[in-house]
């Protein structure tokens, strides 16, 4: 008698599916992943229409009426007096120096401000091409004290969320683009190795295994203190890119090796040769292909990282400078005035919650990729 | 035991050498020399500058400058800092004492948060307990260190107000420290480092819990470990004595490589908690472009974590006694 085990379910596949499209149907099973993977989509999203969604510019803030770490301005939906609903508007906002405790204080008024859909406001260029000067919400009024502050204002008295949203361009560029540049110098260094091997080979894995004995930290305030502190806001972008990227190709450049030295040996290689491929040809047509599964994995799991990274780094204030500005840099508004102050403007803190949720899809996304590249793993 | 020592302590030139090669390349790099914001202090004689020029080699191509500096730090002088006007050491040598006090007190609660859950939600695994951990860890891996510590003194300010108990907010030491006895004094200092320390080992050992339970999952599949049970050992003495002592070996030799980690994980929280750590005075060298102490607590970071490579090695010996055959 012959009995079929229970759990195996044969599928029909076609045949000849390639190993990607096995991987996608296993990812789209995972339903983790897919929610990790929404939700960066949402985010970049939020990135790139951050001109459109922000009620303001950048860096636009008024020199007469200082608005330094105003509260979040409630929205009303309802008339206070007749409590039937009405367009949302939000309250004047006057400002007291309260004589006991010297604290300026942020009172509302009864005059309303209403809130516009579309307003047109500050003019703006998406994706640095596409000009507009809508926005999504806005009072569309210039006077004194009618700022929607949904979460708040900041230390130059600009509104947090247009300072939020623009940010996310930052954190979110900085740290992929880092992560980008490593993959492709640990390849790179990886293939060096283990094409040239002797002296090269050498030279790199030592040079992997100093960079790893340096503290990061230090290693990247040591690179960071040969550029000058007044460079150019943009080129200091790049520098911490460039220097993020320098800090962490270690480990890639090692695995590559060690898989390269690996494959080098195998039949298909060996078959390349005798046919008469160039080395370059086996290089990029036969070996490194090899690594395609591995480098997609590891991208997606140390972006996370990379992210956290430039935070603290922006944190410190050796990241994103005045103008610009990322969620790290914002974070750091609450240690002004010491921490005990903290207390009286707990919004500051909203940034931060941007950082955890980007982290965290971008960690769901990445486990998913690697269960759904993972044989063992499959469903 | 002494031989496998005496290797691992040769092992460890190499790679010191080229770290210092390294960061004296990277300082080179930098625009000016050492002696510039020395000049541009009028404090300093043309002697002096002379002096200095001459014995650093200024005058000298890069690579013998190298030497000069190697030399002098063989000798233990690692440079003025122009900031302070003072020998390098003497400056650094305290802030670095106590960013190890913080590093040492993390660790000591990075492995009592992490041990005790990996082995928990090995030993029960798929349990509810087990999953809402799993949750809350992977929660707190997306949260930058600086960012929970923030959250974390948020809610202190508001336990602060509520009942008036005196937490420490930030520093090191309570004001009146110099008065207190030896043994207050050391109760001051660690009431100050409790709450950096086990925020910053909260937000690290969600990574190292999982990988426990999957070390401990993976020995408690294991023959021999169904043959101790077989035999009739108590629960207690297969999970600690046979699958965990086996299962931490992978983690024991990881110790060296996490210190680097651990050091720079610190750093942040030394910044937002005031604490007389390493990175604050570091980041004041960088914008006074101070290179000397830079280079001065890099080189002596970078000593101190061969030095603990080393150390998880022996322990690694003393733990699994085959390593000490090989």
């Amino acid at each position: 008698m012959t009995t079929t085990a229970p759990q195996k379910k044969v599928k029909e596949r076609s045949l000849g599916q390639s190993q990607f499209s096995v991987a996608w149907g296993q990812f789209r099973k995972n339903r983790l992943a897919k929610t990790g993977g929404v939700g960066l989509i949402l985010i970049y999203l939020m990135a790139l229409f951050a001109p459109f969604l922000a009620p303001d510019s950048l860096s636009s803030y008024s020199t007469t009426d200082i608005t330094r770490f105003q509260p979040p301005t409630p929205v009303h939906f309802r008339d206070p007096q007749t409590g039937a609903l009405t367009r949302p508007y939000v309250n004047k906002f006057s400002q007291q120096l309260n004589m006991d405790t010297f604290v300026n204080e942020y009172k509302a008024t009864d005059e309303k401000c209403p809130i516009y859909f579309g307003v047109r406001g500050a003019s703006y260029k998406i994706l640095g091409f596409i000009p507009g000067n809508l926005h999504l919400y806005g009072t569309g009024n210039d006077q004194a004290g009618c700022n929607v502050f949904l979460i708040g204002g900041e230390a130059l008295g600009r509104d947090l969320l247009t300072r939020t949203l623009y940010a996310s361009q930052i954190s979110l560029t900085i740290g992929v683009g880092a992560v980008l540049a490593s993959t492709i110098i640990g390849l790179f260094m990886g293939a060096l190795a283990a094409f040239f091997g002797g002296i090269v080979d050498t030279v790199v894995m030592r040079l992997v295994e100093v960079i790893s004995a340096i503290p990061y930290l230090f290693l990247l305030l040591l690179l960071r203190s040969v550029f000058p502190q007044n460079i150019n806001p943009i080129f200091a972008l790049y520098v911490i890119l460039g220097i993020l990227a320098f800090i962490g190709w270690g480990g890639l450049a090692r695995v590559t090796r060690g898989q390269l030295l690996s494959v080098r040996e195998q039949d298909f290689v060996s078959a390349a040769r005798a046919l008469g491929a160039s080395d370059n040809r086996v290089m990029w047509r036969h070996m490194l292909p090899t690594m395609t599964t591995y480098i997609i994995v590891t991208l997606s799991l140390s972006i996370p990282g990379f992210i956290l990274l430039e935070s603290g780094l922006s944190f410190l204030g050796i990241g994103a400078v005045e103008p610009y500005v990322s969620w790290g840099s914002l974070l750091a508004q609450a240690q002004e005035g010491g921490l005990s102050s903290l207390n009286s403007r707990p919004w500051v803190l909203i940034p931060g919650f941007f950082i955890v949720f980007t982290v965290g899809c971008f960690q769901l996304l990445g486990d998913g990729l690697r269960d759904a590249f993972d044989p063992r793993k499959r469903q | 035991m002494i031989p496998f020592l005496v290797r691992r302590f040769f092992q460890a030139i190499p790679t010191l050498f080229l770290a210092s090669v390294l960061i004296f390349f990277v300082i080179s790099l930098a625009p000016g020399d050492f002696l510039t914001p020395a000049r541009l202090n009028p404090g300093i004689s043309e002697e002096q500058l002379r002096n200095l020029s001459i014995s650093f080699g200024l005058d000298k191509p890069a690579y013998v400058q190298y030497f000069y500096w190697m030399w002098n730090m063989l000798h233990g002088d690692f440079g003025t800092s122009f900031q302070y006007t003072q020998p390098v050491l003497p400056v650094i040598w305290p802030r670095i004492v106590n960013s190890v006090w913080l590093v040492l007190l993390n660790l000591v609660f990075f492995y009592a948060i992490a041990i005790p859950i990996g082995v928990y939600g090995a030993v029960r695994q798929n349990s509810f307990g087990d999953k809402s951990i799993n949750v809350v860890l992977y929660f707190l891996l997306g949260f930058p260190s600086f960012f929970l510590f923030l959250i974390v003194i948020y809610f202190i300010l508001q336990i602060r107000n509520a009942t008036g108990w005196d937490i420490p907010l930030g520093g090191m030491t309570s004001n009146n420290y110099d008065q207190l006895s030896s043994l207050a004094k050391f109760w001051d200092v660690l009431r100050h480092l409790l709450i950096p320390a086990a925020v910053l080992a909260l937000t690290d050992a969600a990574g190292l819990t999982r990988v426990i339970r999957g070390l401990m999952l993976e020995v408690m599949r294991s023959d021999y470990i169904r043959t101790a049970r077989a035999k009739g050992v108590s629960e207690r003495t297969a999970i600690w004595k046979h699958t965990f002592r086996n299962a931490i070996l992978p983690i024991v030799a990881g110790i060296g490589g996490l210190l680097p980690g651990a050091i720079s994980g610190a750093g942040f929280v030394e910044v937002v908690y005031n604490y007389p750590g390493i990175t604050p005075m570091l980041l004041t060298a960088i914008n006074a472009q101070d290179l000397y102490l830079i280079a001065g607590f890099t080189v002596i970071s970078t000593i101190l974590l061969i030095v603990g490579n080393a150390l998880s090695d022996i322990l690694l010996a003393v733990v699994d006694p085959r390593i000490k055959v090989g």
